[in-house]
């Protein structure tokens, strides 16, 4: 199963797209209201991708996204960007940072799993499911 | 996905869209107050500042919940408390009445 990390700073924006992910694809999601608390879950949990607004008061998510990437334990973690539709000047400008994606607002709910899916490539490799037949170690 | 789970977030984004309703109201009373504020054509950075922030939220998500007409409209009271000119200013009241009447039947 996957586990995704969502970090936003509002509270619908979280729950919809939580409920989504949870819904549509079967995910585990975790949530995040700023982007400290978002780096302090991805280091806990280490999911396999994190979602991230990027206006926030306080730390935005460039800023985070620079933060996390100082971090070897999850620098490696794919983060997609969440951002209302932008001028090509920010387009470049988040390309340019490093993120795996950049995903706009507002998203489809029922869409969502599967952008991030086709993104991340997680189509043509799904996750490995611990086979039955092994016993446990 | 199956209809199950389309089933689902219909009826969860309802819920939701409940749940957020009064946040929605104070949302739109301060777009309003800053509008009827910026009616002479200009508006303080503070309150230009904070009502920047709110058309934001609204344009992400808005159409989110299936109401993508009212989140185009936000967007447009988003790019005038932007990049504010006088006469941008003076149509703000309009915009959000707009709004407003776009999302009429579900406030």
């Amino acid at each position: 199963m996957r586990r995704i990390l969502i970090i936003d700073d509002e509270d619908d924006i979280r729950e919809v797209a939580a409920l989504s992910l949870e819904a549509t694809a079967g995910w585990h999601v975790f949530t995040a209201s700023s982007g400290a608390k978002g780096i302090e879950l991805a280091i806990a949990e280490l999911p396999d991708a994190i979602l991230m607004d990027v206006m926030m008061p306080g730390v935005d998510g460039p800023t985070t996204f620079r933060n996390m990437q100082q971090n070897p334990a999850i620098a490696n973690i794919p983060v997609l960007l969440l951002t209302a539709k932008v001028q090509g000047v920010d387009q470049r400008r988040f390309a340019g940072l490093g993120v795996a994606a950049i995903l706009f607002k507002p998203f489809d709910p029922l869409t969502l799993a599967e952008q991030i899916s086709e993104v991340l490539g997680w189509n043509e490799h799904p996750p490995v499911k611990p086979d039955p037949s092994t016993p446990a170690t | 996905m199956t209809d199950n789970a389309n089933q689902e977030i219909e009826t969860l984004l309802a819920e939701l869209w409940q749940r957020h309703l009064p946040t929605l109201h104070s949302r739109l009373a301060l777009l309003e107050r800053a509008a009827k504020s910026a009616s002479t054509g200009v508006l303080a950075e503070t309150p230009r500042e904070e009502a920047l922030s709110i058309a934001h939220k609204l344009s992400g998500n808005l159409g989110m919940f299936g109401y993508q007409q009212a989140g185009d409209i936000a967007s447009e009271i988003e790019q005038i408390f932007r990049v504010p000119t006088p006469e941008k200013l003076t149509q703000l009241t309009a915009l959000i009445q707009k709004l407003r009447q776009t999302l009429a039947t579900r406030l």
